[in-house]
């Protein structure tokens, strides 16, 4: 299927190198142009914005000790934000736009892969793309969500990353796809 | 019927006013002990007085900013020094008002166009970081006694952003309480205790009357025109009081309600519409 993102300039953003290559690649795949110039800049000419989320693997918010650990986690959610913003005034102007949060599945569902610090960024970012798709949403701009729990691989989350790119996906906004080869075992 | 809390030492933050003093004035009335904390002495000592009168020698109030989480453990530790271990903690703390000047400009208004990210940092000290401290500072006291009731009072746009009123902060900020509190059950429920959160819907307190006005200001309508737009989506058909959510939480608190854990209820007159 032509997912019709030949041309569109793409900028990915957070700290997990791994998602953000794989998104690089299966967007680029589609022709897709990924924006190659420092943060910040990079966003101000996107059509696309992808940001991920920092994985902790097991982090549990009883065992944190130090608030200092809350907000390392919450700066995912406010760099987020950074990015988004420098994208829309372009994207508002064409008409034309696509933001994709990258999170965990937890934030869905209690048994997925434990991670409750990347489940409570991730919560913020559903938060969020209600706020982006209710105020922006008539402009052609989407927000969503792809949720990541299992043993999703870098490939996995890329592809259901692209998909919610696509122009097909046009009518999709403030929605979450969990990608987790069904382990949550949370209805909605 | 006999909630079994009778005896029990509660925390209620934020609760010189509102909501906070309704859920205060419940648990005092069914004999619990009682510690207030807000950062108003003014207010504390008038809600004080009031609760003293329902239960003299069992109320105490503490001023202190309940987002600051060693101010936190300095409420929880004079509250067990005074009364015993924690065995209910009610996490009750406003959001971040942006215009703090303008009266009832109420909490977390902007668009995402404008708003910039330090105002969410704020917003996540106020709603995230203050019920995180609280519950971590009482959890071991629950731990030790094998039972234990954490409640915190969220906002129904954790389920349900609000698209129609302009309160961008809440609704990025209460999902993820919510979803710390279902987490933190999860963690607890072995032990005796449980950990709900409340959708609050359209309640009327001092604080939402005042938003009202300033919203029919901002809108050039009337508190009438404003009330009714809102009335008329809640299938109840009013507003509801402060005691009507004090109901609740008092019976999630309760002996009775030791399954129930890990939920976000609203209390809105039906006013939600997630399956």
């Amino acid at each position: 299927m032509d997912l019709q993102l030949k041309g569109r300039v793409v900028s990915v953003c957070g700290p997990d190198e791994g998602t953000l290559a794989a998104c690089r690649r299966v967007l680029a795949a589609e022709g897709a142009v990924i924006a190659e110039s420092s943060p910040g800049t990079a966003e101000a000419q996107a059509d696309v914005v992808v940001a991920v989320g920092r994985s902790r693997p097991g982090s549990d918010l009883l065992e944190v000790s130090d608030p200092d650990e809350l907000y390392a986690a919450w700066a995912d959610v406010t760099n987020a934000v950074d990015a988004y913003r420098a994208a829309l005034p372009r994207m508002l102007a064409q008409k034309w736009g696509r933001f994709v949060w990258v999170g965990s599945a937890q934030a869905k569902s209690v048994d997925a892969e434990a991670d409750e610090l990347a489940a409570v960024a991730s919560l913020g970012m559903l938060g969020l793309n209600k706020v982006v798709t209710g105020e922006v949403g008539s402009s052609g701009i989407t927000a969503n969500a792809v949720l990541r729990g299992g043993m999703a691989t870098d490939e996995d989350v890329a592809n259901a990353v692209t998909f919610l790119c696509s122009e097909g996906a046009a009518y999709l906004s403030g929605i979450t796809i969990t990608v987790d080869g069904g382990v949550g075992s949370a209805i909605f | 019927m006999d909630y079994g809390i009778s005896g029990r030492v509660a925390i209620v933050s934020g609760g010189s006013r509102g909501i906070g003093r309704a859920i205060a004035t419940t648990f005092a009335r069914e004999g619990a002990k009682v510690v207030i904390a807000s950062r108003t002495q003014s207010s504390l000592d008038e809600t004080l007085a009031e609760l003293e009168d329902i239960a003299p020698g069992n109320v105490h109030g503490i001023a202190a900013s309940m987002t600051d989480p060693a101010s936190v453990d300095r409420v929880v530790a004079e509250s067990r020094d005074r009364f015993g271990p924690i065995s209910i903690a009610i996490s009750n703390v406003i959001g971040h008002v942006i215009d703090a000047a303008k009266e009832g400009s109420g909490p977390g208004a902007g668009t995402f166009e404008g708003m910039e990210t330090d105002a969410y940092r704020e917003e996540f000290t106020q709603l995230l970081v203050s019920s995180w401290a609280l519950a971590r500072a009482c959890v071991p006291d629950m731990q030790q006694q094998g039972w234990g009731r954490i409640c915190n009072i969220g906002s129904g746009v954790a389920r349900e952003p609000s698209t129609h009123l302009p309160h961008l902060l809440p609704n990025v900020v209460r999902p993820p309480v919510a979803g710390m509190h279902r987490l933190l059950a999860a963690r607890l429920a072995a032990e005796g205790i449980t950990v709900n959160n409340i959708l609050t819907g359209s309640i009327l307190t001092e604080r939402n009357r005042s938003y009202w006005e300033w919203l029919a200001r901002e809108r050039n309508t009337s508190v009438a025109v404003e009330t009714q737009d809102m009335t008329q989506r809640i299938p109840a058909g009013r507003f509801g009081e402060p005691s009507e959510m004090a109901a609740l939480v008092a019976f999630l608190c309760s002996d009775r309600a030791r399954m129930i854990t890990g939920q976000s209820i609203p209390v809105g007159g039906g006013g939600s519409a997630h399956l």
